[in-house]
């Protein structure tokens, strides 16, 4: 009987690997599907083809214009959809927990909004202000949009917290003040942008994933991917939080610097993946909820399972938006809304008898 | 020793804590008591290091508690506090084992099913905290706490609860009043805010009787532990005497209609 019990970190470790890797296993399928299905089909066993022959195994079954469009177009899109879906999903995850709130997400409390007021303050005034490098250019907007979101991030923690302790409504106020805010804001500088930056911005704002590059993409995952790591190692401290504030200091958790370690690394990821597809919402607010509800509570699985859902859902929402009204594509931000909201009303619904 | 001198604490100019010195000994239970309002909670926040005084000292084995750091304080000292409120829906057990994640390693999952089993929680371990009842989410924190400090080690260490038996059964509370009196043993020195006085006079070796914000009495139950100083302290008649038996102490506190017979007799 004994022996049995003592099983519990095991076992537990065991589900967690599974489930890790039944994401990664429905991830795989949708980059497939992905990879194939578009506005210019390119068969599976093509697709694989030319996977192969860039690992240098020989493969003959794809014409040239397929691998161009896999690997120039393609590709770079469904690799930005996995690194934006994923870091929303997680960034998702690590401002529930750090906000100790399951309903919180980057959008509704204005970190997405505080991103885009900052990006577009880039696109308006900053080719007049700095001599623009090529370089800074693209770095230059991920950064400011990021800038933006951290800004917000603290505002809002400041305005929502009282002695470790975050009110809900309070919480979502103080996101529906400062999308407000932020959109008055964006509507001001736009008023003094001249004809060259607006047009800019006009594309930048209906930019959703379709301007991927590998370039791009290479900015991006600079930024993103450093941020994901410094979540993913705090699950520990994520799983003490959820005990509170206080709690989590005498278990030996160092707070203030978790705390600061969460906001820069989410409003990193946020900003950047504002910056790059516009605002895309939901995702972080669906994700580590869909994860919880499954699999239970620990942060060792919540995170790197947020980000592999969210990675599953952006992609699978891009491969719906780029096949749905093809040749046409739908706007990436209306699938995900269009799941997303329904969800966040279930979630209101159902707040009190989930039972956290 | 873990010393409070000359604490004073006030919020907005408001003096909560006017001037106290406690001392806490290892390997001897502490109790608090005092009437409402008499600062016993913020007391006890000073000394776990939640809030900071506005004049005075906290030192953990003679070392200011300022100059540790979060994760040297968690191997010196665990805290329970009153309420906590869970914002994620952990399993009991999950609850328990963060009690080690100051030292994973050394805690194997025996350990957390041992102190489980004693508490009497290890059949509740797969059910989620947030539906267990008042009182076994005292007994998992309570766990968790313990778990916190459960290997021993070369230097003394303290145990600080806040009413950490107050939603329980008087069967419960005895037999974790019992095993709290075990830890004493480990160098460990428990110290526990208390409304029950029948139970401190049984289970404390000292207490401290908080009053209007400073320390009223303090010492040795033999020594402060009498009907005079609990009248003085709570303003209404309590008589503390040996049990018939022999075995322990009672605390009776007249009820309150009789009071008023006595106050007419008197007239």
């Amino acid at each position: 009987m004994k022996t049995l019990q003592s099983d519990i970190r095991t076992s537990k470790l065991r589900n967690q690997n599974a489930v890790m890797l039944m994401l990664l296993l429905i991830l795989s399928v949708i980059v497939l599907l992905s990879a194939s299905f578009g506005a210019f089909h390119i068969p599976v066993d093509a697709v694989i083809g030319i996977f192969k022959s860039q690992l240098g195994i020989d493969s003959h079954v794809f014409t040239d214009a397929q691998a161009q469009v896999l690997l120039n177009i393609r590709m770079p899109r469904i690799l930005m959809a996995m690194l934006i879906g994923g870091g929303l999903g997680l960034a998702g995850a690590a401002l529930q927990g750090l906000f100790r709130n399951p309903l919180v997400e980057p959008g509704l409390i204005g970190v997405s909004a505080g991103g885009a007021f900052f990006a577009v303050l880039f696109i308006v005034f900053g080719s007049s202000l700095i001599v623009m490098s090529p370089l800074f250019s693209l770095i230059g907007l991920p950064l400011f949009a990021f800038l933006g979101g951290l800004l917000v991030t603290m505002c809002v923690y400041k305005i929502a917290s009282n002695s470790g302790k975050t009110d809900i409504s309070v919480l979502i106020l103080a996101g529906v003040a400062i999308n407000a805010l932020m959109g008055a804001l964006i509507g001001l500088v736009l008023f003094y942008a001249d004809d060259a930056a607006l047009r800019n911005f006009t594309f930048w704002s209906l930019g959703d994933l379709g301007g991927s590059n590998w370039s791009k993409l290479g900015i991006g995952s600079l930024l993103i991917i450093p941020a994901i790591g410094m979540i993913l190692k705090l699950y520990p401290e994520l799983n003490a939080m959820a005990l509170g504030e206080n709690e989590a200091y005498h278990i030996g958790v160092n707070i203030q610097k978790v705390k600061y370690t969460l906001f820069l690394s989410s409003a990193l990821i946020v900003g950047t993946a504002v910056s790059m597809s516009g605002t895309i919402g939901f995702v972080g607010l669906v994700v580590p909820h869909l994860i919880r509800l499954g699999f239970g509570a620990d942060h060792r699985l919540v995170l790197p399972g947020s980000f592999l859902l969210g990675a599953i859902l952006l992609s699978g929402a891009d491969l719906l938006a780029r096949n749905i009204v093809r040749p046409a594509e739908l706007p990436i931000g209306i699938i995900t809304a269009l799941l997303g909201a329904p969800f966040f009303i279930y979630l209101i619904l159902n707040f009190k008898k989930i039972n956290y | 020793m873990l010393q409070g001198i000359n604490i004073h604490f006030c919020i907005s100019d408001k003096p909560i804590i006017g001037e106290a010195s406690v001392k806490l000994f290892p390997g001897q239970f502490t109790a608090i008591i005092g009437p409402n309002g008499a600062g016993k909670s913020t007391l006890f926040k000073l000394l776990s290091g939640d809030l900071t005084c506005s004049r005075g000292n906290i030192l953990y084995n003679g070392r200011l508690i300022q100059k540790y750091k979060s994760q040297e304080l968690a191997q010196i000292r665990a805290v329970m506090p009153q309420h906590t409120v869970l914002s994620f829906p952990f399993s009991a057990w999950e609850v328990v084992e963060l009690g080690s994640l100051n030292a994973p390693r050394e805690i194997s999952q025996q350990d957390i099913q041992d102190v489980m089993e004693r508490l009497q929680i290890w059949h509740l371990r797969d059910r989620k905290y947030s539906l267990l009842s008042g009182g076994e989410k005292q007994r998992v924190q309570l766990a968790r706490v313990l778990i916190q400090i459960w290997k021993n080690q070369p230097f003394p260490r303290y145990l600080l609860l806040d009413e950490p038996i107050s939603s329980m059964d008087v069967s419960l509370q005895h037999l974790v009043l019992a095993m709290l009196n075990d830890l004493k043993d480990r160098n460990i020195g428990v110290l526990a805010v208390l409304h029950d006085l029948g139970l401190v006079a049984n289970y404390a070796d000292q207490v401290i009787m908080m009053k209007a914000g400073s320390v009223a009495f303090q010492g040795n139950l033999s020594e402060v532990y009498n009907s005079k100083n609990l009248e003085k302290l709570f303003g209404y008649p309590i008589q503390v005497k040996n049990h018939e038996t022999g075995m322990g102490v009672m605390v009776h506190s007249l009820p309150y209609h009789y009071i008023n017979h006595t106050i007419k007799q008197a007239q």
